[in-house]
């Protein structure tokens, strides 16, 4: 609306701003350090490493939602969060249900000799037959 | 880098050529001859009638949700006939082309289409149907009903809204265009990969389709992002959670869907055209390509689409049935829940689109069951209207037959789909007309929903009610033709007839597909009774004006406002006390209190800026399509420049003094409306609270 | 089943229609700007599925994979890069505030520049992939990655232009109530890519290493 006050800084919103964007630089940039730490020192088994460096990546994650979106419950920012809680789940499937059905597909389809395969396609026999 | 594409290119042209002009067609040109008489006669006609400025300014310029509403509707209804055009088609090719003595028009070695030609048609059927009929018919209905219903002045984002209209307006634009200048997509509506890539479909087809569709997906999330904002900001005070009408919580829960599958859809569409226009692997068959990557990606949003559409038709018969059952809707909670259980179990279903792709029989049966979960929600949404209906005072007004005849097709499409969710018959019956004659059981639902919700909201946004005699007939043809056209798919799918045949081997098909070319006579029939509703309904409007509410036992907030709506929605924004706002104040006698006081109401100023925007994305996608870079190019800085443009704009909103308000008001409230007071029981008594 | 517990209400006392009921701009406008973003996430979540079905080996049929093209190291350089433009961004806000004007201006401007810095890395990068014969046009896996460096490195693009935008806007018009909801909508935007970029960093650039 054309009319507005003085001091439209002074909404909720622009005063949740605070040193926690400090924090969440220091602790995105050491957690991602952490990260690149680990892979380079191979410090677990490739299996290991990946979860470990997902985990990290989703503490990143939630810190920098947290401190710089303001994914919280207070009374200006629920809405926000609520959508937010929603969606996690959508990308959730999008991507697990995904990558479990090329999985399936890549093992059943492709005979070639592939590394990365967890299993070399069997041919699987009818069960009872 | 860009993909070299052989053939003639010039650069103020680019592949565009006077060969690309179907001139030698006699469908096209007849189709043409019809839209450009079609549109002279309504030129001469604005002009005739001096509407020009009105037009313009009332309505292209317009950011009054209920005026796009409106806008959108047509957008639908123009569509939806081009996409009934394309039905009658596909049904008498089938019934022409039928075994091998068949006689061949026109180059066709049967019937009267060529191959290429027939498998145009059935994609822009699809296409057409779903998203340039479908859901901006709904899309619209939402748009004026929503912020009625919460008593909101108008949508959160008045401008975004109507740069959604226009991006749909210009989506549906190209599919337009697309009939006189080149070709339309061949690869069904859904696009069949590598079909859709370059090196098997190297015309300009399926870029058409692949940019309408994204243009039309955008304006869809757009909009989504509106609704959904409005539905959790706008909300009159006391409108909580629990009072909120059923329609918008079916807006609800569908744009959530909306918001959440559009993107994805944008992003299938946009590797499609990287793997065209740019020569990556996303798709394509070698080099590390995938080409079920795009049907997940695509029935990631095609099957949540589905539920997007199907929910406001679910919630526009939740709020007509109570009304002509002369009752409150059954099981309000049950129903908000059932609605959101529909959003979210759409989330998890979409492999049942490709059962035989040959996933792995744990992902198979997952997805089986998934599926079937979508039996509950919907069982007790049919349950619920059962219930409310059950020792209601049933009035069949035309609303009320359009929605309680959804009903009988939403158990026929329903059942049928469960036959679909097992896997072991979905290989029997996959890519037959069984599966086509389901869901278009569906979608016919849906279709019959919408006429209720058009039938019964229309005196809500005209100020008057349609006709009822000519409207019957409509419904009874409008009917008789759907069982006539699907129930001989459901049997010819049954006996191994697969979909999208421009030629039909086996003789002993014809005589169901000859009856579904009478059952598509009848739908043509119908139309005139249409027509004639229409046009009788705006003849004598001035016998059919209605009041408030126009049908007497209305329950919502929408009917406590003028019909007409006036622009600013309510004068005074009412407070919410009850779940049925409307039903609330009849029964406690309150429904006549008038605003005390009135004041300033701040509204959004028209502005052409979305018109334009739609415009140019129009000459953006015609450009790609065509490859004339010059113009996308400059269509894609004009767009840039208009945004940052108009956010320099201080002089967006104005102010109506209190003053002007009230003087309006008056002047509403002095002119005869409403009908008589009809004498005996009729809406006398609201039956507020019986029999529950 | 009740229809409504506000029958109890007294319908003649209470009142029907609301007055100086107005509701909140900034914070319907910022919603708006959320629910977009998530739409945004979701397209994201989609290239990740896409390059989760096409980042196996033989996805690059033949050509670079995923330890040839991702770089652990030269993406930590981008990381901080972008991070100390995140909060350079944030110091803006801070300042925004306490209405002080000069602290926005600086903020965004030393945002913006950090920005180019990340452009620049990752555009050299990028280049070097592409003198490599790392071209996107070269198997399926190399379109996947691609796409999702330079999808991200498009939201940089725009936030450098909104930024630029802003930096204008408030000079010239000052704090009003529109400049202000678009500072806290490209506030979302630029915190939200860098939200999104620690997934690119673990799942694009740290597998190379692991695989």
């Amino acid at each position: 609306m054309t009319h507005t006050t003085d001091n439209a800084w002074e909404h909720p919103e622009v005063q949740l701003a605070g040193g926690g964007y400090i924090v969440a630089f220091v602790v995105g940039l050491a957690l991602m350090g952490l990260s690149l730490w680990m892979v380079r020192g191979h410090v677990f088994a490739p299996t290991g490493l990946a979860v470990a460096i997902s985990a990290l990546a989703a503490v990143a994650a939630f810190v920098q939602c947290v401190l710089l979106l303001h994914m919280t419950v207070s009374r200006t920012q629920v809405w926000q969060t609520v959508a937010l809680v929603l969606f996690i789940p959508l990308f959730v499937i999008t991507i697990g249900l995904t990558s479990w059905m090329f999985h399936g597909l890549y093992r059943r389809t492709m005979m070639m000799p592939a590394t990365h395969v967890a299993r070399p396609a069997t041919p699987t026999r009818p069960r009872g037959a | 880098m860009l993909v070299h594409i052989d053939g003639p290119w010039s650069p103020l042209l680019g592949r565009l050529a006077l060969s690309e002009i179907p001139y030698n067609n006699p469908i096209l040109v007849g189709t043409f001859v019809f839209a450009a008489l079609l549109a002279v006669i309504l030129v001469g006609l604005v002009t005739y009638l001096g509407l020009w400025r009105t037009i313009w300014r009332d309505w292209l310029t317009s950011v009054d949700h209920k005026k796009i509403g409106i806008m959108y509707i047509l957008i639908g209804l123009v569509m939806l006939f081009r996409g009934f055009m394309d039905a009658v088609m596909m049904r008498a090719q089938q019934a022409m082309a039928d075994g091998p003595h068949s006689a061949g028009y026109m180059d066709s070695p049967h019937g009267y289409l060529t191959p290429y030609h027939f498998d145009q048609i059935y994609t822009a059927h699809g296409t057409i149907m779903i998203l340039f009929a479908a859901t901006p018919l709904l899309v619209g209905i939402m748009n004026i009903l929503v912020p009625l219903q919460i008593g909101a002045r108008d949508m959160a984002y008045p401008y975004l809204n109507a740069v959604s209209l226009w991006l749909t307006a210009a989506g549906a634009a190209l599919v337009m265009a697309s009939l006189f200048i080149g070709d339309f997509a061949h690869a069904g509506w859904f696009g069949i990969v590598p079909v859709m890539e370059l090196p098997y479909s190297p015309g300009v087809g399926v870029d058409y389709w692949m940019w309408a569709f994204q243009l039309s997906s955008i304006g869809t999330t757009l909009g989504g992002i509106n609704l959904l904002a409005t539905i959790v900001k706008m909300r009159a005070p006391g409108m909580t959670w629990g009072r909120l009408p059923i329609f918008t919580w079916a807006s609800l829960s569908a744009n959530l869907i909306s918001l959440s599958t559009f993107p994805v859809l944008s992003v299938a569409l946009a590797l499609l055209a990287l793997d065209r226009y740019l020569g990556t692997h996303f798709y394509t068959a070698g080099l590390g390509g995938n080409l079920m990557l795009y049907n997940d990606l695509f029935w990631i949003w095609g099957h949540p689409e589905v539920y997007f559409v199907i929910l406001p038709a679910f919630g526009m018969i939740s709020e007509i049935i109570p009304t002509f059952s002369e009752k409150p809707l059954f099981g309000y909670l049950g129903m908000v829940l059932a609605s959101l259980g529909i959003a979210g179990v759409s989330w998890g279903v979409w492999l049942h689109h490709f059962f035989t792709m040959a996933a792995s029989p744990a992902v198979n049966a997952f997805f089986s069951i998934t599926t079937m979960a979508v039996g509950i929600p919907t069982g007790v949404k049919v349950f619920n209207w059962a219930f409310t209906m059950f020792r209601g005072r049933l009035r069949f007004e035309l609303p009320m037959m359009w929605a309680s005849a959804a009903l009988f097709y939403l158990l026929v499409g329903g059942l049928t789909g469960m036959m679909n969710a097992f896997t072991t018959n979905d290989y029997m019956v996959h890519n037959s007309v069984f599966v086509v004659a389901h869901f278009h059981m569906m979608l016919l639902l849906i279709v019959y929903a919408i006429f209720g919700g058009v039938n019964y909201w229309f005196p809500k946004v005209f100020g008057f009610r349609l006709e009822q005699r000519f409207g019957k007939i409509f419904f009874w043809l409008f009917t008789a033709g759907t069982a006539v056209v699907f129930i001989p798919m459901f049997t010819l799918g049954f006996m191994g007839m697969t979909r999208r045949l421009a030629y039909v081997a086996f003789p002993q098909w014809r005589p169901l597909l000859d009856i579904e070319v009478v059952g598509i006579v009848i739908y043509l029939l119908s139309a005139v009774f249409l027509v004639a509703q229409l046009y009788v309904s705006f003849r004598d409007r001035a016998q059919n004006r209605a009041g408030l509410d126009a049908w007497e036992t209305s329950r919502s907030l929408e009917w406590m406002t003028h019909s007409p709506v006036p622009f600013y929605n309510f004068a005074v924004t009412p407070e919410v006390h009850a779940r049925d706002e409307r039903a609330w104040r009849v029964e406690h006698g309150v429904d006549t209190v008038r605003p005390e006081r009135y004041e300033d109401i701040h509204m959004p100023r028209n502005t052409a800026i979305p018109l334009w925007l739609g415009a140019l994305s129009f000459g953006l996608a015609f450009g790609l399509v065509w490859r004339m870079w010059w113009l996308t190019e400059v269509c894609g800085l004009a767009i840039f420049a208009l945004i940052v443009i108009r956010s320099f704009d201080r002089d967006t909103d104005y102010t109506i003094p209190a003053a002007d308000i009230e003087r309006m008001e008056r002047a509403i409230r002095d002119v005869p409306s409403g009908r008589p007071v009809v004498a005996g029981v009729r809406g006398a008594v609201p039956a507020f609270r019986q029999g529950v | 089943m009740s229809v409504t517990t506000s029958s109890t209400l007294d319908a003649k006392g209470s009142p029907m229609w609301s007055s100086g009921h107005g509701h909140d701009v900034i914070s319907t406008k910022t919603l708006g700007f959320w629910l977009y973003m998530l739409s945004d996430a979701m397209m994201f979540t989609a290239l990740f599925a896409a390059y989760a079905v096409l980042g196996h080996a033989f996805n690059a049929a033949g050509g670079p994979w995923v330890r040839a093209v991702a770089h652990a190291g030269v993406a930590f350089q981008e990381t901080y890069w972008l991070f100390g433009s995140v909060l350079a961004y944030g110091l803006a806000m801070m300042a925004l505030k306490k209405g002080n004007r000069g602290g926005v201006l600086l903020g965004i401007a030393a945002a913006l520049v950090i920005a180019l810095g990340f452009l620049a890395v990752d555009g050299r990068e990028v280049l070097d992939l592409f003198r490599m014969g790392a071209l996107p046009e070269r198997s399926g896996f190399l379109s996947a990655f691609f796409t999702l460096v330079f999808y991200h490195g498009l939201h940089v693009v725009v936030g450098i232009a909104w930024m630029a935008v802003m930096l204008v806007q408030v000079a010239s018009v000052g704090l009003t109530e529109k400049v202000v909801y678009r500072l806290l909508n490209l506030r979302l935007f630029w915190h939200f890519q860098a939200v999104m970029w620690v997934f690119m960093f673990t799942f694009l650039y740290l597998r190379g290493a692991i695989v």
